[in-house]
This record gives structure tokens, sequence and C-alpha cells, in this order.
């Protein structure tokens, strides 16, 4: 991509993303959002967050033949066992990576 | 509100975002060095750090600038990832009644799930002080956030390969995804989207819509099916 289109990306999606923000606070005035709106904007961040995360755990490229890295799976489940227990970000960091580099560079 | 009573609701949201602050340095570096990773230059970087000022959002285009997305799903992509940000500013509006405009706009731009989490926790104890507490905790989180970015910016070239520091990504969304798939119908618009973002190969690079978008509808579903699945239940 050509280096002011990048620029105008960015600054398309930080003015969305500013507007997003201002909706309720400084744009539309109070106001409930409609609860099918409230439902759909609940289950999109686990969604996303999902479909980031899925991809780093193949060994290859996605698509039908997509097949499982052992270590980053492994680290991947360690990472989300911590966070479950310990509801810290820093702490599944922590141990994921611990478990990665224990299992790739030993 | 006398002025004595704002600058303290102000600084008990400074001390508030001390807690949170080594996630949210962490975070801020490893977005910064997947920026500069990806092939921004460093002041593209930085600017997707002020000027979009949400990390996942932020990783979204990154990655999508990386795999050569056309620019218009970028700014789609990234953008669905943050609607999320109307649902917080319904709710911040109440607190910022009779507030200024300047005042109204500066809390939009700070907006984030940390900063919102923990003043909502404050609204919900009934105090009073909230306008000022949460742009307390907002402006010291987005001040983290810019300057662990520039660190991230300026070191993330130098980590070896081998130490897969890129998988600190994953990790990280990985504990903040963790606590919300306690809920069952968002644990199943999470697994929906991981397996469509694995096996779904759209052109355009609209993996990521799809897998919002059907991961979403999913989880909708399973609210329908089983409606004792509410979020927070």
């Amino acid at each position: 991509m050509a280096e002011f289109a990048t620029w105008g990306v960015i600054a398309a999606l930080g003015l969305a993303t500013f507007a997003t923000r201002l909706s309720f606070l400084a744009l539309l005035g109070e106001g409930e959002l409609p609860a099918w709106l409230r439902h759909v904007l609940n289950h999109v961040p686990p969604a996303i967050l999902a479909a980031i995360i899925a991809p780093q755990l193949l060994a290859g490229a996605p698509g039908p033949e997509a097949a499982l890295d052992g270590p980053r799976t492994v680290a991947a489940l360690a990472g989300f066992a911590v966070a479950l227990l310990t509801r810290s970000t820093f702490a599944a960091i922590a141990a994921g990576m611990a478990v990665l580099w224990g299992l790739t560079l030993l | 509100m006398a002025s004595s009573d704002r600058q303290q609701a102000f600084l008990a949201g400074v001390r508030a975002c001390l807690p949170l602050s080594p996630g949210i340095l962490l975070f801020g570096m490893v977005c910064g060095a997947a920026a500069a990773g990806a092939g921004l230059t460093p002041g593209q970087s930085f600017a997707l750090s002020w000027m979009v000022f949400a990390g996942s959002s932020q990783i979204v285009a990154t990655q999508l600038f990386a795999a050569g997305a056309p620019g218009w799903v970028i700014v789609l992509t990234g953008w669905v990832v943050n609607l999320r940000f109307m649902m917080y500013s319904a709710t911040l509006a109440q607190q910022f009644r009779g507030t200024s405009r300047l005042e109204r706009w500066l809390a939009g731009y700070l907006l984030t799930d940390q900063a919102f989490g923990v003043t909502l926790a404050r609204i919900l104890d009934g105090k009073r002080d909230i306008a000022w507490f949460y742009l307390g905790i907002a402006a010291t989180l987005w001040l983290f956030w810019q300057v662990a970015s520039l660190a991230g910016i300026v070191l993330g070239a130098r980590v070896p390969a081998a130490l897969s520091i890129d998988f600190v990504v994953a990790l990280t969304f990985i504990g903040v995804l963790a606590p919300l798939v306690r809920n069952r119908a968002m644990a199943a618009a999470a697994v929906a989207g991981g397996l469509t973002s694995v096996f779904l190969v759209l052109p355009l690079k609209l993996n990521l819509m799809a897998a919002a978008l059907i991961g979403a509808a999913v989880g909708i579903a399973m609210e329908r099916l089983w409606p004792s699945s509410r979020p927070g239940a």
C-alpha cells in the first residue's frame, strides 16, 4: 500500500473509532441502545478475539487443511488456564511464553 | 462540584490505574512492536496508537496491513472491533450530564475497556464523583499506552525471531477472552469465531469480518436457545 494510502486508512479508522466513542457522550445526546444491538455488540468481542487467536495456533496457513502447531497449542492452553485461575493477562502471558520457550528452545 | 472535590476524584482515578499498569504497558509495547514489524513507518505505528487508541483494533489493522488487505477492509474490520464503545458511551453519558462540551469530547477520546470497567464498578458502588474519576483513570491509561507504544516501536525490531515474541499477541487476547467465556453464549461465539478464521478463507482478507459476524450470530442464537446464558449469568 502506498504511504499516503496507509495514512488515509489509519486516519479513517481513527475517526470512525472516535465517532463511536463520542456517540452518546457528545453526538447523539443521551439515549439507550436498542436491545438487539446490545446483543450483537456483546457477542462481537469474544468472536473476534478468538478469530485473532486461532490462526496463531496453526502450523501453516488457515484453510481446509489447517493443522495445529503442538508447542503453540499447549502454550495457549496453559495461558488460558492461568487466565481463568488468576484473571491476570500478565500472568497468562508469562505462563504461556514460559511453556512455549520450554517446548521450543530446550 | 468544588474544584478540590474534582481534584480528589481525578487523583483517585489516577491511583486506580496503577494496578492495571503492568498489563497496559506490556500490551502497548506489543501493539507498537507489531505495527513497526508489519512494515508501517514509526510515525504511522505511533499514529495507530494515538488516533485509534484501542489495542485489539490496532492489532487487527496491523495484521491486515501485513496481509495486504484493501484499505476499506482494514477500516471496516478495525471499526467493527470498536463498536462496543457505543455501549460504554451510552452509560457514561449519564455521568457527564451538565459537563462542558470539552469534557465530554475528552471523555470520548479517552474511552477504553479498562477505564470504563473500573469506572462502571464505581458507578455500581453508588459513588458520586464519577466524571472526574473517569477522566483521571482514562488520562493516566492514555499516557501509559503512548509511552509503551513508543517503547515497542523502538525496541520491537531488535527481539530475535527465535523467541516467538509475536505469540504474546495471542496470549494477551487469551487473557482478555478467558473471563468472557464463562458465559455459555459468549463461549459459543468464541468457538464459532475461532473455527471460522481457521477454516474459511475469503478473498480480500474478509476472514476476520466473517468470523466476527458468524461468531456473533452463533452467540445470539445460543442465547435464544438457552435463555439462562445471559451476559453476566
